[in-house]
C-alpha cells in the first residue's frame, strides 16, 4: 500500500514541484511563450495559437501517448532501483575525504571571501557543471553503439511533447543517475573543502536560480511543436527549441548536431553547433521505414535492451579476447541511423 | 519577624502540598507508563512483599561510577578505587549530590544498598581499543592510577576523568545490561520464571533479570511520563518538579533519577530526530508486563519469542546510542583540531584542555562501543585505528604503546591534517555502520544540505 502511495506521491511531485521540469507553472509560462511566439511571429490570431499548441493530433498520437505510459513505467522502476543508486553525498564524501590526502590543497583557501560571492560562484558551477556533464554524456549516448541502443528509445519519438522528456530506458535512467550525482558530487565537494561551511545555492522557488529561468523561459518547448528560434547570436550560448527539434530531426544535415541542454556553448566550442531552421516541415524519429512501429513497449524496453547487451557482448569478445569482428547488421544500421 | 516566619512557613507548606498534589496526579494518571510496583506472581511465596521490582544494586553501582568519576579530577587513587572496587557501605555520596532547587534523598552508599563494587561486574575480556591485552578491570585501575599523580596530562593529551567515566558506562552498565542479563539469562533454562531468582526472594528468575538489565539502563521508573528534555533536566539535576514523581519534596535516586546512557539518550533524543530514551525505556516496561503475565509460570516459546524481540530493541538501540556519542565527539575533536590551528598563544591551553576532554569522550565512548553482546569486528579495528591510543599532540606525536614500566610510548605516525580526516572517517563509519540519525555536531553536514537542497540525482529523463 505504501509503495502505490510513493507511486502516487513520486508522480505528483514531477507536476507541483519546482525543481522538476514540468512543474505546472513552467508548463503555463510554456504555453503562454508560445501563444505569444504564434502571434507575434507566425501572425496567428490567438483562437488559431491555442487550436495549434493543444492540437489532440500531437497529444494523442502513437508517440505521445507511449510518452505517457514510459513516464508511468519509469515511476515504478525508479523507485524501486533508486535506493540502490551511487547518491550524489556518496561522491562528495569520497572525494571530500580525498582532497585530505593532497597536501597542497589547503581545506578552506577561499573561505574568507565574501559570501554573496561564494554563493554565486557555487549556484554558477553547478548550473554549468551539470550542463556541461549533460552534453558530454548526450554526446557519448549518440557514439557509443551500447548507449545509442539505449537512447534511440529517446528518438523514436515521432511527435515531440513535454512528456517526451520521460520517454527514457530505465538503464539510460541509470547513466543519467550516475551523471547528475557524478556533476553534483564533483562541485559540492570542491566547494566544500575549498570554501568551508559558507557555501550555499540561490534558488527560486527552491530550485537553482540559473536552472529556475531555464524552466521558466520555455524549457518545455525543446520537446514540443512550437518550434521557437532565438537571434542568431544567442544561439550560440542558449540551445532554442528550434535547436533542440534539429536534434530529433532525421534529416541527414542534422545528425550530430545540438546536443545541448540549455547552454549551446559546448556545441559551438566542440563544433556540433547548428542553428536553427524553420522547424514547421521537419520530420521526427529515427528516419526508418516502421517508425510508427518503434511505439510499442517491446521496441521502448526489450529490444534496447537487447540491442545494448550485444554490443557490450562485443565490445567485450573484441578487448579481453582479441578477436576481429565483422560489422553485423545492427552495427550497420546504427551507422546509417539519424544521431 | 513573627510575620516572615509565617510567610515562610506558608511558603513551605504552599510548595510541598503542590508537589504533593503533581505526585498523586502523576501516580494516579499514568501507572501503567511507569516501572513498577509489579505484584508477585511467584508460586508458593508467602513472605510480606508486595512489590517484584528491584534494580537498587544497580543504582548503587551508578552513584558509585558518578562518585568516581567526581573525584577523579583529585588524584587520590586509593579514595578513587574505594568507589571502584571497594564496597564500604558508608562512603559519601560525591555524585549525584543534592544542589539548591534540587534536594536528594540518599547521601550515603548504604541508603541505596550495600556490598556493591564496579569491578566485580567490569567486562573481563582483552580490551583490543588499549594496549598490551589488558583487561576491562586492568585498564580502569592503569587509568586510576596515572590520574593519581596528573588527573589531566597534557604530556600525552590524556583526560582520565572522561577515559574513566565513558568506558565503565559501557564496560559495566552497558556489557552487564545486554551480555548478561538480557543475554544469557534470558535463556529458557537459565534463571526460569518458575523459580525465585535466589532463595528467598520474592521475585522470579526473568523478573529478577530483567530488572537488573533496566537498573542499569538508568531510566527513572517515570522516565515515559516526561519529555527527552524533561529527562535531561532530571540528569542535569535542574528540573525537581519532573524528577519528583511520588512529590515527597526530595530525588530519590533509586527510582527518579536518570542516569549515564538513558541520559545520553535524552541529549540526542531532545534535537527531535530520534526518540532512543522512549523506545529503550518502553521496550523494558512491555518486556517486564510480559514477564508478569506469565503470572510465575515458565515462558512458553512465544512469550520468550516476544520477549526476544524486545531485547533485540533494546540492543540495537543501546548500541545507537553510544554510536551517536562517538559521531558526536569525533565532531567535537575535530572542530578543536580546527580551532588549535588558529587559536593565538593565550588561548591555547584554554583550548587544549577542550580537545582533551573531548578525545577522552570519543575514546571512552568508542571502547564502550566494543564491549557489548556484538563483535563488532572490522568496524572496531577502523575505530581503534582512527581514534588512536590518544590523541595527536601539536608536534605531531601521540601514544602508540606502552613500555613493561607503564610509560607511554610516543611517535608520530600521521599528520594533524589526517587527524582530522580520522575524525570525518569516524562519522561516516558510524552512518554507515549503525545508522545514527541525531548527528550532534555533523562536520559532514554542509554537504548532505546542500545535496538535499538542489534535490534528488535520480533522473530518468532526457534533456
Amino acid at each position: 500500500m505504501e509503495f502505490f502511495f510513493d507511486i502516487f506521491q513520486n508522480t505528483i511531485d514531477q507536476f507541483t514541484n519546482p525543481k522538476k521540469r514540468v512543474f505546472i507553472l513552467y508548463l503555463f509560462l510554456s504555453i503562454l511563450i508560445a501563444v505569444a511566439w504564434l502571434i507575434f511571429h507566425k501572425k496567428k490570431s490567438l483562437k488559431e495559437s491555442i487550436k495549434f499548441i493543444f492540437n489532440p493530433k500531437v497529444f494523442f498520437s502513437k508517440s505521445a501517448t507511449s510518452d505517457y505510459k514510459v513516464f508511468f513505467i519509469n515511476q515504478i522502476i525508479m523507485l524501486l532501483i533508486s535506493p540502490h543508486l551511487l547518491t550524489q553525498i556518496t561522491i562528495a564524501t569520497a572525494l571530500y575525504f580525498f582532497f585530505f590526502e593532497i597536501n597542497f590543497i589547503e581545506m578552506g583557501l577561499f573561505a574568507s571571501s565574501p559570501k554573496y560571492l561564494i554563493v554565486s560562484l557555487f549556484t554558477l558551477t553547478h548550473f554549468i557543471v551539470d550542463d556541461f556533464s549533460k552534453y558530454i554524456v548526450h554526446r557519448w549516448m549518440h557514439n557509443w553503439p551500447f548507449l545509442w541502443a539505449l537512447h534511440k528509445v529517446h528518438h523514436s519519438a515521432t511527435n515531440l511533447t513535454p512528456m517526451t522528456v520521460f520517454r527514457t530506458h530505465p538503464l539510460e535512467g541509470l547513466v543519467f543517475t550516475l551523471r547528475s550525482a557524478f556533476a553534483q558530487g564533483v562541485t559540492i565537494s570542491t566547494f566544500v573543502y575549498l570554501f568551508g561551511g559558507g557555501v550555499d545555492l540561490y534558488t527560486i522557488l527552491g530550485a537553482n536560480l540559473f536552472v529556475f529561468f531555464f524552466n521558466v523561459f520555455g524549457s518545455n518547448l525543446r520537446h514540443s511543436h512550437i518550434g521557437i528560434r532565438y537571434w542568431k547570436w544567442l544561439e550560440y550560448v542558449l540551445i532554442s527549441p528550434a535547436q533542440h527539434h534539429l536534434h530529433h530531426s532525421i534529416a541527414k544535415e542534422h545528425y550530430n548536431k545540438n546536443y545541448g541542454a540549455a547552454l549551446a556553448i559546448w556545441d559551438w566550442i566542440f563544433g556540433s553547433l547548428h542553428h536553427s531552421e524553420d522547424t514547421d516541415n521537419l520530420t521526427l524519429g529515427l528516419g526508418t521505414k516502421d517508425d510508427q512501429k518503434k511505439h510499442t513497449l517491446k521496441e521502448l524496453y526489450q529490444t534496447p535492451f537487447i540491442e545494448s547487451f550485444k554490443f557490450l557482448k562485443r565490445y567485450f569478445i573484441k578487448v579481453f579476447l582479441f578477436k576481429k569482428i565483422n560489422k553485423n547488421k545492427s552495427e550497420i544500421y546504427y551507422k546509417k541511423s539519424p544521431q | 519577624m513573627k510575620k516572615s516566619k509565617l510567610k515562610t512557613k506558608l511558603l513551605a507548606s504552599i510548595t510541598c502540598l503542590s508537589f504533593g498534589l503533581t505526585g498523586l496526579a502523576n501516580a494516579g494518571a499514568h501507572s501503567e507508563d511507569v516501572y513498577g510496583p509489579f505484584p508477585v506472581t511467584l508460586k508458593g511465596y508467602s513472605g510480606d512483599c508486595t512489590n517484584t521490582v528491584s534494580y537498587s544494586g544497580q543504582i548503587a553501582r551508578h552513584v558509585q561510577h558518578d562518585s568516581l568519576k567526581h573525584l577523579s579530577t583529585k588524584g587520590d587513587y586509593s579514595e578513587m578505587n574505594s568507589y571502584y572496587s571497594g564496597s564500604d557501605k558508608n562512603k559519601q555520596i560525591w555524585a549525584p549530590a543534592s544542589k539548591d532547587g534540587f534536594p536528594i534523598k540518599q547521601t550515603l552508599l548504604n541508603d541505596i544498598s550495600s556490598g556493591k563494587n564496579l569491578s566485580g561486574k567490569t567486562y573481563k575480556g582483552t580490551i583490543t581499543s588499549w594496549p598490551n591485552n589488558m583487561t576491562g578491570p586492568e585498564v580502569i585501575d592503569f587509568w586510576m592510577s596515572k590520574a593519581e599523580s596528573n588527573p589531566k596530562d597534557v604530556s600525552v593529551g590524556l583526560n582520565y576523568q572522561q577515559l574513566l567515566s565513558k568506558f565503565i558506562m559501557g564496560a559495566v552498565f552497558y556489557n552487564q545490561a545486554v551480555d548478561n542479563y538480557l543475554d544469557e539469562k534470558m535463556e529458557a533454562d537459565t534463571k526460569p520464571n518458575d523459580k525465585p531468582y535466589k532463595d528467598g526472594a520474592c521475585y522470579t528468575g526473568k523478573e529478577h533479570s530483567w530488572d537488573e538489565a533496566f537498573g542499569y539502563w538508568g531510566a527513572a521508573a517515570h522516565s515515559l511520563l516526561l519529555s527527552a528534555e524533561q529527562n535531561y533536566n532530571v540528569a542535569k539535576k535542574k528540573d525537581l518538579a519532573s524528577a519528583d514523581f511520588n512529590g515527597d519534596g526530595v530525588v530519590d535516586l533509586k527510582s527518579e533519577y536518570v542516569f549515564a546512557h538513558a541520559y545520553y539518550a535524552s541529549s540526542f533524543d531532545k534535537g527531535g530526530k530520534t526518540t532512543y530514551l522512549e523506545d529503550i525505556t518502553r521496550a523494558f516496561l512491555d518486556g517486564r508486563k510480559l514477564i508478569t503475565s506469565a503470572n510465575g509460570e515458565k515462558l512458553s516459546d512465544m512469550s520468550r519469542a516476544r520477549l526476544m524481540a524486545y531485547v533485540d530493541d533494546i540492543s540495537s538501540n543501546w548500541e545507537k546510542v553510544i554510536a551517536e556519542s562517538v559521531f558526536k565527539y569525533a565532531g567535537s575533536t575535530y572542530k578543536s583540531l580546527v580551532a588549535l590551528e588558529d587559536v593565538s598563544n593565550a588561548d591555547l591551553a584554554k583550548e587544549f584542555d577542550k580537545y582533551m576532554k573531548y578525545w577522552g569522550e570519543l575514546k571512552g565512548f568508542s571502547m564502550a562501543l566494543q564491549v557489548g553482546k556484538n563483535n563488532i569486528g572490522e568496524t572496531g579495528a577502523k575505530l581503534n585505528r582512527m581514534v588512536g591510543f590518544g590523541p595527536m599532540l601539536l608536534d605531531e606525536t601521540q601514544i602508540v604503546g606502552i613500555d613493561v614500566n607503564g610509560n607511554y610510548v610516543m611517535d608520530k605516525v600521521y599528520s594533524m591534517n589526517d587527524a582530522k580526516l580520522h575524525m570525518l572517517k569516524i562519522q561516516k563509519l558510524m552512518i554507515d555502520q549503525f545508522g545514527v540519525e541525531a548527528r550532534g555536531n555533523d562536520m559532514l553536514s554542509d554537504m548532505a544540505d546542500l545535496a538535499s537542497k538542489i534535490g534528488t540525482s535520480e533522473s530518468a529523463e532526457n534533456d
